[in-house]
């Protein structure tokens, strides 16, 4: 029963994100707190608890993006579940040595370990080595992974059918179904940037070795972090979107979305500038060549353009003045695209240079990437959590999630978004762990943004209890 | 909060506004009562709709770029002579700042500093150690100007400071646990 291993695997994926989501929401709830003054917690506490937050946050969306993902695959290619298990295996590894660098070893260089601050040790000293090489372990999994799901993609459908390129011609045979060309772009932009991120850990382990001789350049290695970290962190919403495209129609009981020219150009041009948008990070090192920093804006810019002609008017176009049977599982897809595009806005006017003077490392930048991922992907994830769940009885979904919950998780997000935004354009910086007195107003967004995320983590958890409850009783009934 | 600052915000508010009323219209579209006996379903045209869709969203972009990619940072006083020159030396937790370019191997000089309103003046940063930040705060408490700290390298920032006051420096690159405390001041007359 090769269905009934996937199945199995992907209830322990989910549960295993549910936890650490939970407690990683706790975390970010007790960080408000001490920014809003309500407790207090010693410097070095408060930053390696952002440190395991932003790791983890980002760790489990890839990985329940990934899972969801090589899941569907089975559906068209032949994929193995020993790679499902073998990345599993690596990312508890990953952030277990992750969990202990900074809660024991006190490592709080920030989840984008910017060069050099993890190699000015202000912890104990083998906790940089050891949240490296945690780092490290993470993207090996994560490496054999997406490579294997290539591999499986690969061995069915040529280079040209996998991205598409057949529908660029007046005739065609083949066709390629959303779904692959989706997660075949997003696959690549992963592989590019998980070898991006072990080159990086290789120059930060060369020059640990050489006992700090070998200096590497500064500039240099901010580029690389941020091809890695800025690159992961916008595909998880791709794989997301890879989920999307198979199921929005299916579950609203309505023909499979078909591929067209413009869908595969769309999706080959996604590949490329989202290869290009991270230079946005760099607007404000004035040395950087001016080049790098108007390609970056181009990039971000028209990267949104095929996003919102296509994959938004899409799902739009799919909802107005159709019949929809509405379910969780659909109602929650189609939220979280409203979080996605709302957080997309939200990144467009900061990836604008003249903007981003004002706006970088203001919390407008927390503000922008939680929405697109508190209220975009984590809803598409949980979109497809609850989808499997029901599925594995062949059963229709009972009830639809509640209005209470829908109204707790928006006000309870949005709201808790928009004490990130007003921070923003408060000029509070992003990343203090108390604010001086003349930036008070940012401690007071900061209590109501606590207040507001207590209600996101509620609804989260209402919406969880019946997803849960399915994947205990998948995986032990497939044991006994 | 200064006008750029709110200029921002309300052009993202009301931008969420739009996207919220678009997401809100459409889902009611598709409830049962108003999709029964309306005799039409679907969106008419959709490819044609697309291409408009496409075609408006683009033109915005553009318009957007051309408007502001002049605006960068990095050419701000181009032309103009700087009145005074400061050299800002970060490292963790202070900003040391200067007239004078201090000498390789020795602790950067550091001195109170003064800058005359309504000249151009300017900021020539690196950092000793990791990264830091370099954002100016008027006497509002308001971001007016930011650059990067960064070690090996000097970033140079041109401004014209219009209203004499204390102005607050700040780092705003996580440079480690006492880095929201970095701060340091100068004095425009
Ligand atoms: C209601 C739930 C959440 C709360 C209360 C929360 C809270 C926070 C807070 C307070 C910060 C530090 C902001 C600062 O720089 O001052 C933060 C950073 C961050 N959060 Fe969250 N967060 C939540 C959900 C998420 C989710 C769902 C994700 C990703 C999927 C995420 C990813 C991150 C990342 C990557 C950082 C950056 C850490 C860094 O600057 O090194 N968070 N969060
Ligand atoms: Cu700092």
């Amino acid at each position: 029963m090769a269905e009934l291993k996937h199945k199995r695997v992907l209830s322990l994926w989910i549960l295993t994100v549910f936890l650490l989501f939970v407690a990683s929401i706790i975390m970010g709830i007790l960080m408000r707190l001490t920014q809003g003054n309500a407790m207090k917690m010693d410097v070095s506490g408060f930053f390696e608890i952002m440190t395991v937050h932003g790791a983890t946050m980002i760790g489990i969306w890839f990985v329940a993006g990934m899972a969801s993902v090589h899941y569907l695959l089975h559906r068209y290619v032949r994929v193995t579940t020993w790679i499902n298990l073998f990345a599993m295996v690596f990312t508890v590894i990953g952030v277990v040595m992750l969990w202990c660098a900074a809660f024991i070893g006190k490592f709080h260089a920030g989840w984008t370990f910017l060069y050099p601050l993890p190699l000015f040790v202000a912890w104990k000293h083998w906790a940089t080595p050891v949240f490296l090489s945690a780092l490290g372990v993470l993207s090996v999994g994560w490496l054999v992974w997406s490579v294997g799901m290539l591999v499986a993609i690969f061995k069915k459908y040529t280079l040209q059918q996998a991205f598409g390129w057949q529908y660029f011609k007046k005739v065609h045979q083949v066709d390629t179904p959303p779904f692959i060309l989706i997660t075949v772009v997003t696959l690549i932009g992963i592989v590019a940037c998980l070898l991006t991120a072990l080159l990086l850990l290789g120059l930060f382990f060369s020059e640990i070795a050489s006992g700090n001789k070998l200096v590497h350049d500064a500039l240099l290695m901010k580029n690389l972090t941020y091809f890695f970290g800025h690159t992961v962190a916008n595909e998880i919403l791709y794989l997301c979107l890879a989920t999307l495209y198979e199921l929005l129609p299916e579950v609203s009981g309505r023909p499979k979305w078909k591929n067209s020219w413009y869908i595969a150009l769309a999706w080959n041009a996604t590949m490329i500038f989202i290869l290009f948008a991270f230079f946005h990070h760099m607007y404000m090192d004035f040395v950087q060549p001016e080049a790098m920093q108007v390609i970056g804006q181009l990039a971000s810019y028209f990267a949104s353009l095929p996003a919102v002609a296509v994959t938004l008017f899409s799902v739009l176009a799919f909802v107005f003045k159709n019949s929809i049977r509405w379910t969780t599982t659909n109602l929650l897809f189609f939220l979280g695209t409203m979080g996605w595009i709302i957080g997309g806005v939200g990144a467009v006017i900061d990836s604008t240079i003249s903007a981003n003077v004002f706006l970088h490392n203001s919390l407008w930048v927390p503000a922008h990437f939680h929405t697109y991922l508190a209220m975009g992907s984590v809803l598409m994830s949980l979109a497809f959590f609850n989808w499997v769940v029901f599925d594995f009885y062949n059963q229709s979904e009972p009830e639809k999630i509640s209005r209470l919950q829908i109204i707790l998780l928006l006000i309870g997000g949005f709201g808790f978004l928009l004490m990130f935004y007003l921070g923003g354009a408060y000029s509070i910086p992003r990343r203090f762990n108390v604010y001086p007195s003349q930036l008070s107003i940012g401690s007071a967004l900061a209590l109501a943004a606590a207040a507001f995320a207590v209600v996101y983590l509620i609804a989260i958890i209402l919406i969880n209890i019946r997803i849960v409850k399915r994947c205990i009783k998948i995986f032990s009934s497939a044991s006994s | 909060m200064n006008p750029q600052h709110l200029n921002i915000l309300i052009l993202f508010i009301v931008m969420l506004i739009i996207i919220v009323g678009v997401f809100v219209y459409v889902y009611r579209t598709s409830l049962p009562r108003n999709t029964e006996g309306s005799g039409q379903s679907g969106l008419s045209n959709p490819n044609q709709k697309r291409f408009l869709f496409f075609v408006i969203l683009a033109a915005v972009l553009v318009i957007l770029l051309t408007a502001t990619l002049p605006k960068t940072p990095y050419y701000y006083f181009a032309n103009e002579e700087p009145a005074k020159v400061v050299f800002v030396v970060a490292r963790q937790f202070s900003f040391a700042m200067s007239y004078q370019s201090g000498k390789p191997g020795t602790p950067p000089p550091n001195e109170a500093i003064e800058l005359p309103a309504g000249k151009t003046v300017e900021f020539r940063v690196t950092s000793n150690d990791v990264n830091h930040g370099f954002a100016i705060y008027d006497t509002q408490n308001q971001l007016i100007v930011q650059t990067q700290a960064m070690p090996g390298y000097v970033n140079r920032l041109r401004w014209k400071f219009e209203q004499p006051g204390h102005y607050s420096i700040r780092c705003l690159e996580f440079c480690g646990a006492a880095h929201a405390f970095m701060e340091s001041s100068f004095l425009v007359k």
